[in-house]
Formats: C-alpha cells, sequence, structure tokens
C-alpha cells in the first residue's frame, strides 16, 4: 500500500487553497466477467482498475479530482489541482500545514472468502456457468439460456486530514442466467442472478443448477400468460427481490443525498409515523458475506445496522460525511461509491422490511381481487417527487383468495409516501435479493428484501 | 495494492509496447485506448455545491488465439501492468470457444471530421463555474413555484481514443464537448413536478443557461394542476423527445448481435415491412453536431450513414466485423466498448426518424386522447427482447386536439413495433435528445393507458 508520509504529503498540500478537509481514496481492483450463451463460452474479459481520488471539503461544498497515475509525481499533481479548483470558486485564506499522525480504522472483515475469486481458475468459474446453465437448457419451453458470471476484488485504501487511515479489501462473486421460453411467436424472458460478498464458496451453499432451474421456471410460468389488467388494485409482493419496492419507494428518498436538497418527502417527518404500524425497516451493512456488506464505508467509517423504520415511525436517514454536516444527524457509515472516479455519497447497503405476523397464505387469502407480484424486476424513482415504478417479472391473478392465472407485462407505479401507508400485511419469510443500485456515486452492490408483504391499493400498469 | 514507484506510460507509448510484445510472442492484437478529461460543476442555492476534475485513462486489449477471442483491460499503464493484462487477454482466449474467420483488419482510413471546435483551452474555470451559476439562478427566478433545484450543472470533456492492431491499423481521434442539464422541481397545492432540459454543444460560447432553465422550468410548470388519468385504450400524440426516449430503450433491436442471439423482435424479418410506411431511420455516425459522432468505430471501422427503416421497411441491422462476418455482410461500422471495460459489442450512433409533413396542429387535430411526453423506467419496464412495454409516463389529456389538462403519474403499455407499426402522421419538427435519438412527434391510433 502507499507510503504514509507520501498520503500526509497529499492531503496536506490539496489543503493549500484553504479546504477544511481531504481524503484520498486509492484503489485498485480486479475483476472476471465471463459469459456463456448456449452452453458456449461468448466471452471472457476482465481486468484492472486502478485510480485515486482526491475529495476536498470547503464547508460542505465538495471539489474532486481523480487520476490513474498513482505514482508520487502524480499524487502531487493531482493535489495541486484541487487546490488551485477552488480559486475559482472564493478566496483561498489558509496554507496547509504539518504532518499528519495516522489513526488505523480497526475494521476486523466481517466475512473472509475461503475461495478467493483470484485464487481461483477460469476453468473453475466456467464449470459453474456450465452447472447454471444445465439448470435451464431444455426445462419445458426453454429455448435460449445465457448464463453471465462476475466477480470483483476491490481493494482500497481511505485516508483523511483527520489522520483516519482504512484499508479494506471487498470480494463480490454473482452468477447469473437468462431464460428465454419460446412456442412460435410467443416468447418470454426468466431471470435470476444471487450474488454474494464472498468467494466461489458460495456456490456451495447456492447451486448453480438451482440458479438456473429459477430463470427456467419463471420463464415457462409466464410463457402463456394474458397480459395484465390496468388500474388501482390490492398487489400481494413476494419476498427477497420484491423488496425493490421499498428500495425505490422509501430507500432512496431515506438518503441524506435527498434529504439534504429538500428533495424528499421524509425530510422533516422524523419521529413520525410514515408507514402502518406493521412496517419495520432496516439498511444494515454488517450481515456477514452478503452482497451490499459495508466492513468500512467508502469514507472509511466501520458498517452499521441502522434502523430506518421502527413499527411505522422514522427512525433515522442514511447518512455520509456531508450529508450529517447538511442535516446535522450521525454517519452511519453509509457513504459508498461506486469506484475512485466518484466522491462518496448515502447509499443502501442491505435494505429489507422485516418480519411480520402474517404468513404468505394468509395475506394473498385476504384478496378477493387483485395480484401476485412473485418476481419483480427493476424500478426507478424520481427523488424529488416520490414517484416511483417497477416492473413485475411474474404476476398472477389473485381471485377469491386464491392465486389463479399468470399475468405478463405488468408493472407498478406509485409515490413513495402514500404507499408506505398502504402496507397493510407483513409476512415472518425474509429474504434477500440482489442487484445493482444506480445513483449519484455509481452503480453499487446493495441487498433489496422483504418478506411477503399486501399493499392495499397501487396502480398496475397493464394493457388488458 | 500495488506498487507506485512504477513509472506510468502515455496511451500513445503503451500503445507502442503492446503491440510491440503481441508481434515479439505471435499472438494477434488489438489495443482500444481512451482518456477524458472532464470538468463537471453543480450548483446548489446559488453555490457551488461540487466541482469535478477528472483525468482517466486505460487500455482495452482484445487478442486472437487460435480463433478465439480474449479480452482484458488496465488503467494501470505501467509496463509490468501491461504484461499483465498481455497475459489475461491471452488466457481468456484459451478459455472461449473457437470462432471461424476471428481476426482483425486494416481498415480503410475514416472521414475528416471535426469534432474538436474551437477547443476549450481559453475557457477559464471562472467562466465554467459561471455557467452552472447562472444555470441554477435563472432557474429559481424563472417561476415563484420553483422549490429547488435538485439536479443540474455543466459538464465539459476533452476525449481522446485510439484504436490500433498488429494488422497495421493505427487510427486516433480527438473529440470536445460542453454541456449543461438541469432539473428544477415546482411545488403547488401540495403537487411536485419536475422537468428537465439540456444543451449540448462542441463550442462552449454556444451555451445559453438562461434559455434551459427557463425550458426546463417551464416543462415542470406544464404539469401542475395534473389529474388522474383514465385507464383504457387512447389514440396518443407521442412527443419527439417521448418517442426518441422509446426508440433509444429499444435501440438494441437493430443490433447484429442481438438478432444472431434471437434477442431482437426484428430478427428474420429483413426487408419486411416493421413499421408505418411514413417512418424513415437512419444512424449516422458524420453529424458534426451528434452527440454520438464518430470518425470511426471501435475496432477502427470508418463512420458512414445507414438507413435502418425505409419507408416502412427494415433495410439494415448494425454490425461490427464479427458480426458481420458471421451473417455473411460487411461491418456497418457500429462496434461500440462501454469505455474501456467489457468486450467490443454493437450500438447505434445518431439515430434519425426521418420528419414527416404534419406541423403540430395538424398532428393534434380533433384528438381526444393522451399527448405522452415521457416515459420513465425503462431500465425495468421495457422489455428489449419483446418489444414489449409498460412504463411510468408523463403527459397530458387532450379534448378536440386542445391541452384540457396535465395528468398524475400514469402507466402507458404497449410494444414497440405495434407503436411504429401504428404511426399515422409524422411531425415536421424534429427534436434532439440526451439520448442520441433525434425524432419527430407522432400520432399514434391507440396506446393503453393505466391510471386511476
Amino acid at each position: 500500500m502507499l507510503d504514509q508520509a507520501l498520503v500526509a504529503e497529499v492531503l496536506t498540500l490539496a489543503r493549500a487553497g484553504g479546504a477544511d478537509f481531504s481524503e484520498l481514496f486509492v484503489e485498485d481492483s480486479v475483476n472476471t466477467t465471463l459469459r456463456l450463451h448456449q452452453g458456449e463460452v461468448k466471452d471472457a474479459g476482465g481486468g484492472n482498475l486502478f485510480g485515486a481520488g482526491l475529495r476536498l471539503l470547503y464547508g460542505t461544498r465538495v471539489v474532486y479530482a481523480y487520476t490513474n497515475d498513482v505514482t508520487p509525481a502524480g499524487l502531487r499533481d493531482l493535489a495541486g489541482q484541487v487546490a488551485r479548483a477552488r480559486g475559482a470558486a472564493g478566496e483561498t485564506d489558509r496554507t496547509g500545514a504539518g504532518g499528519l499522525d495516522f489513526r488505523r480504522v480497526d475494521a476486523q472483515p466481517l466475512y473472509v472468502a475461503r475461495q478467493h475469486p483470484l485464487q481461483a481458475a477460469g476453468r473453475d468459474k466456467l464449470a459453474l456457468m456450465r452447472r447454471a446453465h444445465g439448470g435451464a437448457a431444455g426445462v419445458g419451453d426453454v429455448k435460449t439460456v445465457d448464463v453471465n458470471y462476475l466477480d470483483r476484488v476491490q481493494r482500497i485504501l481511505v485516508a483523511n486530514s483527520e489522520g483516519l487511515w482504512a484499508e479494506d479489501e471487498r470480494v463480490w462473486t454473482r452468477l447469473s442466467v437468462t431464460a428465454i421460453a419460446q412456442d412460435g411467436t410467443l416468447r418470454q424472458t426468466g431471470f435470476y442472478g444471487p450474488g454474494a460478498g464472498q468467494g466461489l464458496e458460495f456456490f456451495d451453499d447456492v447451486a448453480p443448477e438451482s440458479i438456473g432451474a429459477e430463470a427456467a421456471r419463471i420463464a415457462n410460468a409466464m410463457l402463456r400468460a394474458g397480459y395484465a389488467p390496468a388500474g388501482k388494485l390490492p398487489v400481494v409482493i413476494g419476498n427477497e427481490f420484491g423488496g425493490v419496492i421499498f428500495h425505490e419507494a422509501c430507500g432512496h428518498i431515506l438518503e441524506t443525498t435527498a434529504v439534504e436538497k429538500n428533495a424528499s418527502v421524509f425530510a422533516d417527518k422524523l419521529g413520525e409515523r410514515i408507514a402502518h404500524e406493521s412496517v419495520s425497516a432496516i439498511d444494515d451493512g454488517t450481515i456477514p458475506g452478503s452482497w451490499g456488506m459495508v466492513t468500512v464505508d467508502d469514507e472509511g467509517m466501520r458498517g452499521e445496522r441502522t434502523v430506518l423504520i421502527e413499527g411505522g415511525v422514522l427512525k433515522s436517514f442514511m447518512v455520509d460525511r456531508v450529508g450529517s454536516m447538511k442535516t446535522g444527524y450521525a454517519r452511519t457509515g453509509s457513504g459508498r461509491r461506486q469506484n475512485y472516479t466518484f466522491a462518496p455519497a448515502s447509499r443502501m447497503r442491505s435494505t429489507f422490511i422485516d418480519n411480520g405476523q402474517e404468513t404468505p397464505e394468509s395475506l394473498i387469502a385476504g384478496v378477493s381481487h387483485g395480484i401476485y407480484a412473485r418476481r419483480m424486476g427493476g424500478g426507478s424513482v424520481t427523488p424529488g417527487t416520490g414517484d416511483y415504478n417497477f416492473a413485475v417479472n411474474e404476476a398472477y391473478m389473485i381471485r377469491d383468495g386464491e392465486i389463479a392465472e399468470p399475468l405478463k407485462g405488468a408493472s407498478l407505479v406509485g409515490n413513495g409516501a402514500q404507499d408506505l401507508r398502504n402496507i397493510v400485511g407483513v409476512a415472518g419469510d425474509l429474504a434477500l435479493g440482489q442487484g445493482m443500485c444506480g445513483s449519484i456515486s455509481g452503480s453499487l452492490p446493495t441487498d433489496v428484501g422483504q418478506p411477503h408483504i399486501l399493499i392495499s391499493e397501487i396502480t398496475v400498469g397493464g394493457r388488458a | 495494492m500495488t506498487a507506485t514507484s512504477e513509472q506510468q506510460l502515455t496511451l500513445p507509448e503503451a500503445r507502442a509496447y503492446l503491440l510491440d510484445r503481441a508481434r515479439e510472442r505471435g499472438v494477434t492484437l488489438e489495443v482500444y485506448g481512451q482518456r477524458t478529461d472532464a470538468t463537471s460543476i453543480r450548483a446548489f442555492d446559488g453555490d457551488v455545491s461540487e466541482f469535478k476534475l477528472s483525468a482517466r485513462q486505460g487500455v482495452a486489449l482484445r487478442a486472437v488465439v487460435r480463433g478465439a477471442w480474449g479480452h482484458s483491460f488496465s488503467e494501470n499503464l505501467s509496463r509490468p501492468a501491461l504484461d499483465r493484462a498481455l497475459d489475461m487477454a491471452v488466457e481468456n482466449a484459451e478459455l472461449v470457444a473457437p470462432e471461424p474467420g476471428a481476426g482483425l483488419q486494416n481498415w480503410p482510413p475514416p472521414p475528416a471530421l471535426d469534432l474538436y471546435g474551437e477547443g476549450l483551452s481559453g475557457v477559464t474555470v471562472e467562466q465554467k463555474v459561471t455557467v452552472a451559476l447562472d444555470l441554477e439562478r435563472a432557474a429559481r427566478d424563472a417561476d415563484p413555484r420553483v422549490t429547488s433545484v435538485p439536479y443540474g450543472g455543466y459538464q465539459d470533456g476533452d476525449v481522446y481514443g485510439t484504436v490500433a492492431n498488429t494488422e497495421g491499423l493505427e487510427r486516433e481521434d480527438r473529440q470536445l464537448y460542453a454541456m449543461q442539464m438541469i432539473a428544477p422541481l415546482v411545488s403547488e397545492n401540495g403537487q411536485n413536478k419536475m422537468g428537465r432540459d439540456w444543451q449540448f454543444t462542441r463550442e462552449f460560447t454556444e451555451l445559453d443557461p438562461t434559455r434551459t432553465a427557463i425550458s426546463a422550468v417551464e416543462k415542470a410548470t406544464e404539469l401542475l394542476g395534473a389529474k388522474p388519468a383514465p385507464s383504457g385504450t387512447f389514440p396518443v400524440i407521442v412527443t419527439g423527445e417521448c418517442l426518441a426516449e422509446l426508440l433509444a430503450l429499444y435501440s438494441g433491436m437493430f443490433s447484429g448481435k442481438m438478432v444472431e442471439e434471437g434477442k431482437s423482435p426484428l430478427a428474420g424479418r429483413l426487408g419486411e415491412g416493421v413499421a408505418s410506411p411514413l417512418v424513415t431511420l437512419v444512424d449516422d455516425a458524420t453529424l458534426p453536431r451528434g452527440l454520438n459522432s464518430r470518425a470511426f468505430d471501435a475496432e477502427g471501422c470508418p463512420s458512414t450513414p445507414l438507413t435502418l427503416i425505409e419507408g416502412g421497411r427494415l433495410t439494415a441491422f448494425l454490425h461490427n466485423a464479427q458480426t458481420a462476418a458471421r451473417a455473411g455482410t460487411q461491418s456497418t461500422g457500429h462496434a461500440a466498448r462501454q469505455g474501456i471495460q467489457g468486450t467490443v459489442g454493437i450500438s447505434p450512433s445518431n439515430l434519425i426518424l426521418s420528419p414527416g409533413g404534419a406541423d403540430a396542429a395538424a398532428l393534434a387535430s380533433g384528438l381526444t386522447g393522451v399527448r405522452l411526453t415521457g416515459v420513465a423506467g425503462g431500465h425495468a419496464g421495457a422489455n428489449p427482447i419483446t418489444g414489449d412495454f409498460s412504463l411510468q409516463a408523463e403527459g397530458f389529456w387532450l379534448e378536440g386536439g386542445e391541452v384540457a389538462h396535465p395528468l398524475e403519474v400514469f402507466t402507458v403499455a404497449g410494444n414497440i413495433l405495434d407503436l411504429l407499426a401504428g404511426i399515422e402522421a409524422v411531425g415536421s419538427e424534429l427534436e434532439d435528445t440526451m439520448y442520441g435519438v433525434s425524432a419527430p412527434a407522432v400520432r399514434v391510433a391507440g396506446l393503453a393507458v393505466g391510471g386511476a
């Protein structure tokens, strides 16, 4: 890793323009990407992401610069550039001086990979992919199978002018299958893509065959589905990736990035009831080996478990350094960034609605005419308004408390603040699903999660 | 973490070093390099909230070993790191199935395109900051209902690209852009609405922050007073911006790669009617002002305009050298990379749906239905394989061709090919968009709307 004397010099140089705070983030990442199409290896790639980002704070104003030239000369040059950049935005009145005495953040890894991706051979990774392919190929009407494999090992250093020094190694592994079922002109895709903050041992717990089988099951189940109806209906949303509803509808507007700009309808609601009493929600960076695990965040703070909503009452936001300065709330270890090209921002980790008292069966039994959204796709939200939308990948009609015919082409749209109040039933089968969340500081691995929930009324976009 | 004492090469040095090593080892190699020097400035509440300077460069390698492709990349341009990248590309090639005809070529020279303009060297940081501040101030001052400007700012970039290979190809290209974007939030009677506008140019002096800001505020305030949308199937005016957004979501259906893998709803339909006879769609990478213009593609193949749909008939797919070889045709110059990571894929450059003869009044004349101005949620609600979509939508209710009122968030559902086939009239004014797609407004017979 980098020499402490050099880092101290760079952090001090960077403040020559009068900055209150400087922070260096250095990254050396190696990733592998493999793609199997119809059982044949089509793409094999990967490489080395390598660079450093330097952040200055003048009050809450941010100056950020990055470079791939991670040499003593390159870093000194970067420090000089950021120090001068401020000249454009205001007066400079102070000269940085003095050395830094670094304190190392004692962050015991929450999880240590047993089969490290950098130690595994490409052929072993391909073997896992072939098993996943085998789980989907030829099942029912499945005609096309794609398998993608990804691993990423990110080594980072965060050091700042307060003397913080934190190092971390993050490991992510993911296997995803897209199965296409086809019958004449009818075609339907099924997707399933679990991942973890683990090495290849993850696939001892989650068999690759089962990933392929789930993708195939969804494609087959939806192949002959009719179109979903349009209008306002009660909806039961499945567990695991169903948690994307909370992620989109509420998670993003509980990040201080939204709160600090008053672009959140929850900005002034701390301590108030914002959800049905059956709803408790948590954003947790401390789940060992999870996809959203944060041993130390990208500002060098240890990960935390943050209770966002308890019994329907808003308890906390997700807070990064700048968010903390702007809002006054304590940091929650939520400062994250995709890589060195982004300044950190408050972001989700593993975010989920906690278990409740009902069962999936009891929730469905209580609906006379509605929709069961068993598997969700992705979604997005407009932070200023809270309007969100997401796709349903596997859906069924519910008639008289029973699951009926399959439905395709459904999406759910709504407004976070309103729909949170409409979650009227929560089951006890909490599970997490993995996604990539894109926002201001890049694309990040995050878990979404929930048990089965019942929303009393939500707008369904279909066309039947 | 890698030692930092190793000297970092420049891109031309790294390119030469890699090609020399490859020739020594008898490896067929392509080196793609990119360097971007960019500035971005965000303003909030009258002050600069974020100032970002970036210098990012790296190389992507593609090796052919025994007829198979292997990929790798590196942002570390030290000699040992470049050696590792070359090793990795070769090892990856050994994992991949060989492909008949896999190889690289020395393409003819590209067209002369000036995508650099006057450069940004004479523009001071203060001038750039002023654009960001003016943009935000103009939006806040434009209307008392503007409550905040959550998103907006200035950005410029100086982008150098190079492609070279062991067959003797060596290409370099440099382009410049300056742009501004703003999304103000307006509020009235408990309704919050957001509008958005932008400007892209290759000449800094052409940026007009006030105009962009006022336009974005108007787009937001127009949406205030929204009423719930009815559910049902209605005739629809799709604005040029919205149609461009939909075409951008589905541009993958023209990709030769999607077609060969059976993932395009247009697969097997070359030469057939796939849209209304009023539809002509062109891809043109050689427009000086185009967002995605370039003299050559990611493999070095020269750019030339290509007609995809002519009078409703599908006339071509987009190809890179590999998909073209497998399809028994020639590359159309659409090899693309997303930065230096990943593999060589295919993407359109600037897509243009040709304008027709109907002015705005004629287009909407007598129509009672929806004026669709925007969609969201495309990454989840648009199925690229089937063409089906179900999207969050924004727009207005029209009575007898006149705007009656804006609509609360609703959904619109359909299929992109049904939509293109159902076009009854094409507007005369082309709208450029942030998606690199330009389109006029069109009238379609019916789209399914989900509202209250």
